[in-house]
């Protein structure tokens, strides 16, 4: 470009000229970017309330505690007990369904009958689409205590009926029975993806060389399919402070009975708003949970950029 | 050679079989309450859940469309999923546009803008106050404005964008095109599988949203098709556990309360219906679209 006259384009004329000559692209982002402030940046600023001893009639101008609720609440059981749930909860949900969600896309990659292929795929991804609060009224007719599905079948034997709904001890491994069913479907795509990107020409010289299928397996489709198997499970961790709030309160619904197991962060939260009781300490939690969060993903992400550093690789997110 | 030849075939016969199952513990469910909600309903009562009817009869979807609250319910999750997708993907995708596009200057500080709602939220207390003090409360619009914006699918559509061929844009820009000209002539129509996957789980994920039903409405006389079936599901564990609780003297009259089993079944299956009935014509999507996003580019 020729040198001309020095022009400012630094400064605020500078800055409105740069507005004006991305008018359109700002103009497109602009009521969402506005949205996105609104309804996620605005409420972060509610975190005061955490700070307050809130009542309906003050608002935001409640008198000020300091870090009174969270004493109150690192002092309480219920919140060791909620914190536990959760990241027992889905600790147990990230190791199994990654196990299943894996296994079947290594099983469906392993199928070399396209129709049956396709057919049972879209049959998986069923439950998917479905809301939790279906499967919890399909669940209760499995699990009714008078007229479900498995008693009538435990009568028919002559047994005495089971009662499903007042067993915490069960409720970890029922629930994820259900999120293997509702989510392999769909979690096992990813998986599947990659796979199918795989140099074909790799499993051609394994099995000259005399490796079975189940060696493929293991030392091709296991180690290449390791960095989005990582990838995954650091975007879970990231969030294994948040229950799955949206199984928990349908299908489990409030039962006091099945809190010691059960229970968790998001659901103690909702309790708490629909029965108006302590909005200072639930947003205490809210907060405790969301800096917890933020420690987790910056957390994992680094440690798995040191471990993956170590092998020559990056695997990490940022 | 031939140990191999005999553990691969077992290897293949187990892949078959397990998918198999799978498969069919997927397909299961939803095939038997079909039956159910077609099974006249006292012979449901007496006989439980039957794979084929032992007594054909749509009574229960007779009386599931006479009443007012399902039939509100549906307008109600039609509108909200319809007018919700079409808002959310305009307005994701501007947003996903300006984070592609290589001009703009401040593509960084937007996406670190976007990015820092998924790691760090308020609240849900303080996102209530604030749901509440913009009017979002007790009518239909709390419903749909909550959950326009989902930074996930804007960066789907923004690594789609990304991966879209720039020579063809910069030789337009070169022959004097403007933004209008490359946006609508160049990129949205190169956009349709990402949009339109996009659109897909959008509606997928407001069709089937109870959350914001159960939270932001409250007087409002109206409720979408999820938040009934919960209601009904709570109500019946509800009574249920008092049933247990006084040791079933109350049956009879607790029993009459609860809705039978075949019209709770025509409830769940209507509240499906759109779904089933737009998965095969969408399906090939849903499979393909949901690595537009993160292969490409």
């Amino acid at each position: 470009m020729p040198q001309s006259a020095p022009r400012r384009r630094g400064g605020v004329p500078g800055f409105l000229h740069a507005i004006f000559s991305n008018r359109l692209i700002i103009l497109l982002a602009l009521p969402g970017a506005v949205l996105i402030f609104l309804l996620k940046y605005v409420p972060m600023f509610g975190i005061v309330v955490a700070f307050e001893d809130f009542r309906a009639d003050t608002g935001f101008l409640s008198p000020w505690v300091g870090f009174d609720n969270f004493r109150l609440l690192f002092g309480s059981p219920v919140l060791w007990r909620i914190i536990r749930n959760t990241i027992s909860l889905n600790v147990l949900f990230i190791i199994v369904t990654t196990i299943f969600s894996v296994g079947m896309a290594l099983m469906l990659n392993e199928l070399a009958h396209p129709l049956f292929k396709k057919l049972t795929q879209s049959i998986m991804y069923l439950p998917f689409f479905m809301s939790w609060t279906v499967v919890a009224m399909l669940l209760y007719g499995f699990f009714d205590f008078e007229s479900g599905m498995i008693n009538s079948v435990i009568k028919l034997f002559g047994a005495s009926p089971v009662s499903f709904y007042d067993k915490p001890d069960w409720w970890p491994a029922i629930l994820t029975i259900l999120r293997v069913w509702k989510g392999t479907g769909s979690g096992c795509i990813l998986y599947l993806a990659v796979l199918v990107g795989i140099d074909f020409q790799l499993y051609e010289a394994a099995e000259i060389d005399g490796a079975s299928r189940w060696q493929r397996l293991r030392f091709i489709s296991l180690p290449l399919l390791t960095p989005t198997i990582i990838l995954v499970t650091l975007l879970a961790i990231g969030r294994i402070f948040y229950g799955d709030f949206g199984m928990i309160y349908t299908v489990v619904g409030d039962n006091a009975l099945l809190y010691p197991t059960t229970d968790v962060i998001d659901t103690y939260i909702i309790r708490a708003l629909t029965t108006t009781t302590n909005f200072g300490m639930s947003t205490a939690v809210g907060l405790s949970q969301s800096v917890l969060g933020f420690i987790c993903v910056f957390g994992s992400n680094w440690i798995v950029k040191k471990w993956s550093q170590r092998r020559g690789e990056d695997y990490s997110l940022f | 050679m031939k140990y191999t030849k005999l553990s691969d075939k077992l290897f293949v016969a187990f892949n078959y079989v397990f998918v198999t199952i799978f498969t069919l513990l997927c397909f299961l469910p939803f095939y038997v309450m079909v039956i159910s909600s077609l099974t006249d309903k006292n012979v449901l009562q007496v006989d439980g859940y039957t794979l084929w009817p032992r007594k054909f009869s749509i009574e229960a979807y007779q009386w599931v469309l006479k009443g007012k609250q399902v039939l509100t319910g549906y307008q109600v999750s039609v509108f909200v999923t319809i007018v919700g997708t079409l808002l959310s993907v305009v307005l994701m995708s501007g947003v996903a546009y300006a984070l592609s596009a290589k001009k703009f200057p401040w593509r960084s500080q937007l996406s670190f803008y976007v990015y820092f709602t998924m790691i760090f939220s308020g609240g849900l207390i303080p996102w209530f106050i604030t749901c509440r003090a913009f009017g979002l409360y007790d009518n239909i619009w709390a419903l749909i404005v909550p959950m326009l914006m989902n930074p996930w699918w804007i960066f789907i559509l923004r690594n789609y964008f990304n991966g879209l061929p720039s020579e063809i844009m910069e030789s337009a820009v070169i022959d004097g095109a403007s933004d209008w000209t490359v946006l609508s002539r160049i990129i949205l129509p190169l956009s349709t599988p990402v949009l339109a996957t996009t659109a897909l789980f959008v509606a997928v994920a407001y069709w089937n949203d109870w959350w914001h039903g159960v939270i932001l409405l409250d007087f409002a006389d109206f409720r979408p098709l999820q938040v009934l079936i919960l209601r009904i599901i709570n109500s019946i564990r509800a009574i249920r556990q008092a049933m247990a609780m006084e040791g079933g003297s109350s049956i009879a009259i607790s029993s009459a309360q609860i809705p039978a089993k075949s019209i709770r079944m025509a409830i769940v299956v209507i509240t499906i219906g759109p779904i089933i009935l737009l998965y095969p014509f969408v399906q090939r999507y849903f499979i393909k679209g949901l690595t537009v996003g993160s292969v490409k580019g």
